[in-house]
């Protein structure tokens, strides 16, 4: 089921009054309800993948309580890589399998061996990768004793399949999740009005700008030999703000569908795109991922911390297994190279915390020296989002090449005048929310309510002017 | 809770009340349109003896004018520019469903591809959006995946961003509508040299694309159906007649369907002077062709 069809709009009333009327005083049935509905929400698309889930489940679950009772250190050890080997290797086999075969069979043939490739038509289960990450997080944090295992099956299984952020994210830690599904949930008008209103602003985003990007981005990307330098530029940039609306708007509904039934998810993303380098645009982009992998990967392998190369090392593996997290195409994989690149210069300068704040949080407008600072990341997030939208790597270097051609400074052939409009608008109001955790936070809470009123009324009517029909978020086959 | 309940209630009446607003969007929108010809089929005022459908080549090459003038009948042409064959089974589904019956309908085929994938042939939905008022115009985007079932409920989720225009949108400079609702060409000038083509094309079964095949019988289905006279017209483009596509679409044809091929063997089709470009006509080269269409419908009437 997706966030932005009207079988959604239909699921969720009929959930939201099930969870507070019916199930009101009963924290267990609440529970129950909870699950019940994202195997729905999740059977909606395919149910016969909801077995993987709840198989995925159970292993973590058990391996958590054998994890409690167990003392050996060897035994614990055991018991947590066989969660890993579970867990990664559905994953891998979904995801990975089809990759690895044809890059085997195609580095045999470059050396003159032909064998034959045995690729499997392989389905990818929505939101893999997602919950997979989330039930590992559990199994880790337990054998590091971050955590006390749950016996609560109910809240362990609510935990993992819980549908506002079962199939993209954000990925919630099990030390912040898990715990709110042990405690009653109260109702707070101020929550569940916030949670509308995040709702409204990532229906905003998807339907508004992502969708309205995603037509020219794909006409552009798809028939990129027929356009000039300017215009795949311009392609490039509806590349980078379809993806940010897109996926910040899932987010934004995630979060704001949890907060109607009393639940707090972490931020996602944190007005990415108004970094001034590349690292605060990593520690504001897919902030449930990124941290992720610096707690479980990252520092595992020595963070930053012990001789230069080694940082240097775990900088890349981090970049570079972030990018094939995203895909089994080389295209993801440049791009987190990229990316590693782009931060190595931070690294090795230590300069890479030097940006923690948002950018001029004291003042209205940004410096120079910023908005300098701001342009040039965001070229090089633009130039790098060309190789994560392009089919194949030889796809992205003709692009590529094709920019830096002599129409480049010629005026673009496409340039929709209403959505250059709508992403100065958005971008606007991202800019002047752009302390609070989303952009529509704090923005007008304090104003008259006709103004109000007045901005949630056009907001909804801009999604039902653009709303035709549905369109997959881009983080699904992820 | 109930203060929520209420608020929400409260918000969602007040928006439902605000957002017809839009429906001022919705109704000026027909009248910014310079072809008001599909919005004539829907108000019933498309009440024709003879109607062209077809893309461009129909729009440009046949002059429907002309046929009335020749054949004696009231002729209308409903050709749209990048149409394909998916939308003229609409339009014709419209038209007998608003109008009275036509005697004759002439189908101008788009060789070779009328019935293989090409981009530059598609539905019209952009003919649709300004028309969206209609119930009827909003199901079929509805039909077509365009618009979703709160279009029903919200004048919002009816509109489409192209209704919000201010301007009149202006007639094109070479090939304006006239009257009887042909665009041809009326400027004999060249953008470029043309140079007459001999190459064989090659015609493959297995391109063809079900759906577009499926509206071809239907519309061969509905004319026989309303004892609509059909006649299929092949123009002529500045290449070759390809013999493939022809016996191929000879194979589709029912047998009280009549199929009118251009003349092939007549000069002027190889001469650029009456050719816009490859795929179309100049005014003179459509008077031509129409006089050729007019000859065989009255021959065909006399047998």
């Amino acid at each position: 089921m997706l966030f932005n069809s009207l079988d959604f709009a239909v699921f969720l009333p009929i959930v939201f009054a099930l969870y507070w009327f019916v199930s009101l005083r009963y924290l267990k049935f609440q529970n129950l309800l909870l699950i019940i509905a994202s195997y729905v929400f999740y059977g909606w698309w395919d149910y016969r993948f909801l077995s993987l889930i709840i198989f995925s489940s159970l292993v973590d679950y058990t391996i958590g309580l054998k994890l409690k009772n167990e003392e050996k250190a060897l035994k614990r050890k055991l018991l947590l890589w066989a969660s890993i080997s579970i867990n990664i290797g559905f994953l891998g086999f979904f995801k990975y399998y089809n990759f690895f075969v044809d890059n085997f069979v195609e580095a045999f043939s470059f050396f003159g061996s032909k064998i034959q490739a045995n690729t499997l038509n392989i389905i990818l289960p929505v939101g893999i990768s997602f919950y997979t990450f989330q039930t590992l997080s559990y199994t880790i944090d337990v054998y590091k004793q971050k955590l006390e295992p749950t016996k609560d099956i109910i809240s362990f299984l609510a935990f993992v399949s819980f549908f506002p952020q079962l199939v993209a994210g954000p990925i919630e830690r099990a030390t912040n999740l898990l715990p709110q599904f042990y405690k009653a949930r109260a109702f707070h008008y101020s929550n569940a009005v916030d949670g509308c209103r995040q709702i409204l602003w990532g229906l905003f985003k998807k339907v508004v700008i992502a969708d309205q990007c995603a037509i020219y981005a794909n006409l552009i990307f798809n028939n990129s030999s027929d356009y000039s330098g300017s215009t795949l530029v311009m392609g490039a940039i509806f590349f980078t703000f379809q993806i940010y609306g897109d996926f910040s708007g899932y987010s934004d509904i995630a979060i704001g569908v949890s907060r109607l039934f009393g639940f707090n998810l972490k931020q996602n993303f944190a007005f990415p795109y108004f970094s001034r380098d590349i690292a605060e645009f990593w520690r504001r982009w897919h902030i449930s991922l990124s941290t992720w992998f610096r707690d479980y990967l990252y520092i595992p392998l020595g963070g930053s911390r012990g001789e230069i190369w080694i940082k240097i090392r775990n900088i890349f593996i981090i970049f570079i297994v972030s990018g094939f997290w995203h895909g089994a195409n080389w295209t993801f994989i440049v791009w987190g190279f990229l990316n590693a690149l782009y931060f190595l210069p931070l690294l090795l300068t230590k300069k890479n915390r030097y940006n923690i704040e948002i950018v001029a949080a004291n003042t209205l407008l940004p410096s120079l020296k910023e908005c300098i600072a701001m342009l040039m990341t965001f070229s090089i997030i633009v130039f790098a989002w060309i190789f994560f939208r392009a089919e194949s790597i030889i796809h992205a270097i003709s692009y590529i090449r094709n920019i830096f051609s002599s129409a480049l400074f010629e005026a673009p052939v496409i340039r929709p005048t209403y959505l250059i409009a709508f992403l100065f608008i958005f971008m606007s109001i991202e800019w002047f929310g752009r302390k609070d955790k989303y952009a529509l936070e704090l923005l007008l809470l304090k104003r008259k309510r006709i103004l109000k009123w007045g901005v949630y009324i056009t907001l909804i009517i801009s999604i039902c002017v653009f709303s035709g029909e549905e369109q997959e978020f881009i983080y699904f086959q992820f | 809770m109930k203060r929520f309940i209420f608020k929400i209630t409260l918000f969602v009446s007040v928006f439902f009340i605000v957002e017809k607003g839009v429906y001022y969007f919705l109704h000026i929108a027909p009248d910014k349109e310079y072809d008001k010809r599909l919005e004539n089929i829907l108000k019933g005022n498309m009440n024709k003896e003879l109607v062209v459908l077809g893309s461009s080549k129909g729009a440009t090459d046949i002059l429907a004018g002309q046929l009335e003038k020749e054949t004696g009948l009231i002729s209308y042409n409903l050709s749209y520019q990048g149409s394909n064959v998916v939308f003229h089974e609409f339009l014709l589904k419209t038209l007998l469903k608003y109008n009275e019956v036509p005697k004759k309908v002439i189908l101008v085929i788009d060789i070779p591809y009328e019935f293989i994938e090409e981009k530059t042939l598609k539905f019209r939905i952009d003919r649709l959006y300004p028309l969206s008022k209609y119930n009827y115009i909003n199901k079929e985007l509805i039909n077509q995946k365009e618009k979703n079932i709160l279009s029903w409920f919200l004048c919002s989720a009816r509109v489409n961003q192209s209704n919000f225009k201010f301007k009149n949108i202006k007639p094109p400079h070479f090939n304006p509508l006239d009257e009887y609702g042909s665009g041809p060409y009326i400027i004999e000038k060249h953008s470029k040299d043309l140079d007459y083509s001999l190459k064989k094309e090659t015609y493959n079964i297995k391109d063809e694309l079900p759906y577009k095949i499926k509206a071809f019988k239907s519309i061969q289905k509905l004319c026989g159906e309303n004892s609509i006279e059909l006649t299929f017209v092949i123009p002529p483009n500045f290449f070759d007649l390809n013999r493939r596509f022809v016996k191929r679409f000879r194979k589709l044809l029912t047998d009280e369907n009549k199929l009118f091929v251009y003349d092939t063997v007549n000069p002027i089709y190889r001469d650029e002077k009456y050719f816009n470009d490859y795929s179309h006509l100049f005014i003179n080269g459509a008077k031509v062709l129409t006089s050729e269409i007019s000859d065989f419908i009255i021959n065909s009437d006399n047998k």
